[in-house]
């Protein structure tokens, strides 16, 4: 008897409970998208009422006065260029030192790419501005070239690891049947690692698009440079009065990682853990 | 003394240089002894040596350029009182670092830190833990209730931390207004005690997705039968958490901790766009420290230090926590 109390009282505390984390996670995006569509005015008498009509004026406004395809523009042209570069060169670098692993010079190069493990952003974010001023890079190109940079050590930290887990027959019956190292790397070795590319994939394209820092520091200056992170946090101190034009900024803001995420759901949840936890 | 960085390229290329020597010396060591037959075999392992290392070297260069030399020249920069600006600077010593002890707004900053890292981890693994077990034993609906509760990794910390700071403003004090509870009626970005459990809810708010869905992973991997045997024995739902599915999820547990800690401790957007540190320093957490004194109060060569000492912390931290789990990082 006792039992099952137990265990009705639990499914009755777990309905509860994921009923207000749905609730948590869902009403402010609701907020946020019934008041895109309306009027300040509006919204000053019913904020949480549906809209009385479709008022597209705020989005008007936004796409005429604001750059917001610009910005679109920026910030889809540094995140795919960038996961681009990471993709070529997380899994060639890590896939040279699983294979290389007791040799001197390919571990040096594997503990020298960890370190970043140990080091916080804050102690590069100062330097890193300084160094780019003085080279000229405060521009698209410097922020690519960073993201490169700074995502090597998580990437060769997940792909070593992988790589290492795999089974080394294959690669060397390629190759005893003539397939060379580079051969074998793109016929056989970046087939077998598609599960951790995925996750690499979704794991960088999710931070270089929604990231702030960097773009801060690095394109701050100019406007027409500006991503859309920057753009949203500016468009705070412009748009201050005005939230109903301040919702519908962050609406479309959103928009296209939850297009994407509406897409491939499926695809995504399961590339981000496929790295994290081996099947 | 403007163009420190170009100097400190040096050293670092004399390292390329030494590597580039003893990765050669390594490949050809092992090569052309005897047969015809190995020959070719032979040629063709010199050949992929030289590819695996092509592999490795612009990923090493542009690492070492761009990450290392900062790192590099911050800590170099904690050693002089160079404003960020002027023409020349000079080096001093230890002497930011003995301000920096001294200063009760850095080890306010410090202890904010710790707090808001602490708050972080402790509601966001039991938020996810609980939220992955849930989700796990849901029969109808999962992927669906999975699919929403994973919505907010998907958006930008900015975004929501915007998004919050507008609900805080008008539509939290409503609600607390409507139930009479006195600390919820006023907006809790503007007070001292509310606003750093205000920013770490909403931050957690979105950090909690991702350890869920690696939770989730992690308890697939649990077999089926453990739970069938411990029923028939009578086991409680607790037992049954307790004695299988928690050893079960150590490892998952670990990798968690391991990427909520660190979040906690670099986190910058959160209370950078809600409050920017305030009111009166309540959310000053270190990140927003370095950046105002680096780029507000004119003092470069003073954050450069704070952030060195946070990278102490940090590194401290980090050596504890491989230590204690015996392993770099527990990603298996």
């Amino acid at each position: 008897m006792k039992k099952i109390n137990d265990i009705t009282g639990w499914k009755l505390l777990r309905t509860m409970l994921l009923t207000c984390g749905l609730i948590l996670i869902l009403f402010p995006l609701y907020l946020v998208v019934i008041n895109a569509f309306k009027t300040l005015d509006e919204a000053g008498r019913n904020f949480f009422a549906l809209p009385e009509r479709l008022n597209l004026s705020n989005f008007a406004e936004l796409f005429t006065n604001s750059n917001y395809w610009v910005f679109l523009r920026n910030s889809l042209k540094i995140t795919v260029i960038s996961v681009g570069l990471i993709l070529i060169f997380v899994p060639s670098v890590s896939y040279a030192v699983a294979r290389n692993f007791e040799k001197r010079y390919y571990r040096t190069v594997y503990y020298y790419l960890l370190m970043g493990l140990f080091i916080p952003s804050q102690v590069i974010m100062l330097p890193v501005t300084k160094m780019m001023t003085k080279l000229g890079l405060l521009n698209h190109t410097g922020l690519i070239i960073l993201y490169a940079a700074f995502s090597l050590t998580q990437g060769v930290f997940l792909f070593v690891n992988y790589i290492r887990g795999l089974p080394y027959e294959i690669e060397e019956s390629a190759q005893i049947d003539g397939c060379g190292v580079l051969g074998t790397y793109v016929r056989i070795v970046l087939p077998l690692v598609k599960p951790m590319l995925s996750t690499l994939l979704i794991m960088d394209a999710l931070w270089i698009w929604n990231d702030f820092m960097l773009p801060l520091l690095i394109l701050n200056r100019a406007k027409e440079i500006w991503t859309l992170p920057l753009f949203q946090y500016n468009f705070k101190t412009e748009y201050s009065f005005n939230y109903t034009m301040a919702f519908t900024a962050y609406l479309l803001a959103m928009l296209p990682m939850l297009f994407i995420y509406c897409l491939g759901q499926k695809y995504i949840i399961k590339g981000l853990t496929a790295g994290s936890v081996k099947g | 003394m403007e163009d420190g960085g170009s100097v400190k390229l040096l050293p670092s290329l004399a390292f390329t240089a030494v590597l580039l020597q003893k990765s050669f010396s390594i490949m050809c060591s092992g090569k052309a002894k005897g047969m015809d037959i190995n020959m070719k075999r032979t040629s063709m392992k010199i050949k992929g040596a030289y590819i695996y290392f092509a592999f490795t070297v612009i990923p090493a260069a542009l690492y070492t350029f761009f990450y290392v030399i900062s790192v590099i020249n911050g800590i170099r920069y904690s050693f002089t009182d160079w404003d960020g600006m002027s023409m020349e600077y000079h080096y001093v010593g230890f002497k930011n670092y003995r301000m920096l002890f001294r200063n009760p707004n850095f080890w306010n900053s410090l202890k904010t830190t710790l707090l808001y890292s602490c708050m972080l981890v402790v509601s966001v693994i039991l938020a996810s833990l609980f939220l992955a077990i849930s989700l796990n034993s849901l029969k109808c609906f999962k992927t669906f209730v999975k699919s929403i509760f994973f919505v907010p990794a998907m958006i930008g910390g900015v975004t929501i931390a915007l998004i919050w700071d507008q609900l805080f403003y008008r539509v939290v004090p409503m609600i607390g207004q409507f139930l009479g509870i006195g600390w919820l009626s006023q907006s809790l970005l503007m007070t001292g005690k509310t606003a750093l459990p205000a920013v770490v809810f909403v931050q957690a708010w979105q950090a909690v997705a991702m350890p869920t869905v690696i939770f989730i992973a992690g308890l697939q991997q649990i077999p089926e039968e453990q739970y069938e045997s411990a029923k028939i024995d009578g086991a409680t739902a607790f037992a049954q958490f307790w004695y299988i599915t928690m050893p079960y999820l150590l490892p998952t547990v670990t990798v968690n901790l391991v990427l909520t800690i660190k979040q906690g401790f670099t986190s910058f957007d959160f209370p950078y766009a809600m409050t920017g540190g305030g009111p009166v320093r309540a959310t000053e957490v270190i990140g927003i420290l370095i950046y105002n004194d680096a780029f507000k109060n004119m003092r470069f060569s003073v954050a450069n230090a704070e952030a060195c000492v946070l990278f102490v912390v940090v590194a401290a931290f980090s050596l504890t926590q491989l230590k204690l789990t015996g392993k770099g990082g527990g990603r298996e």
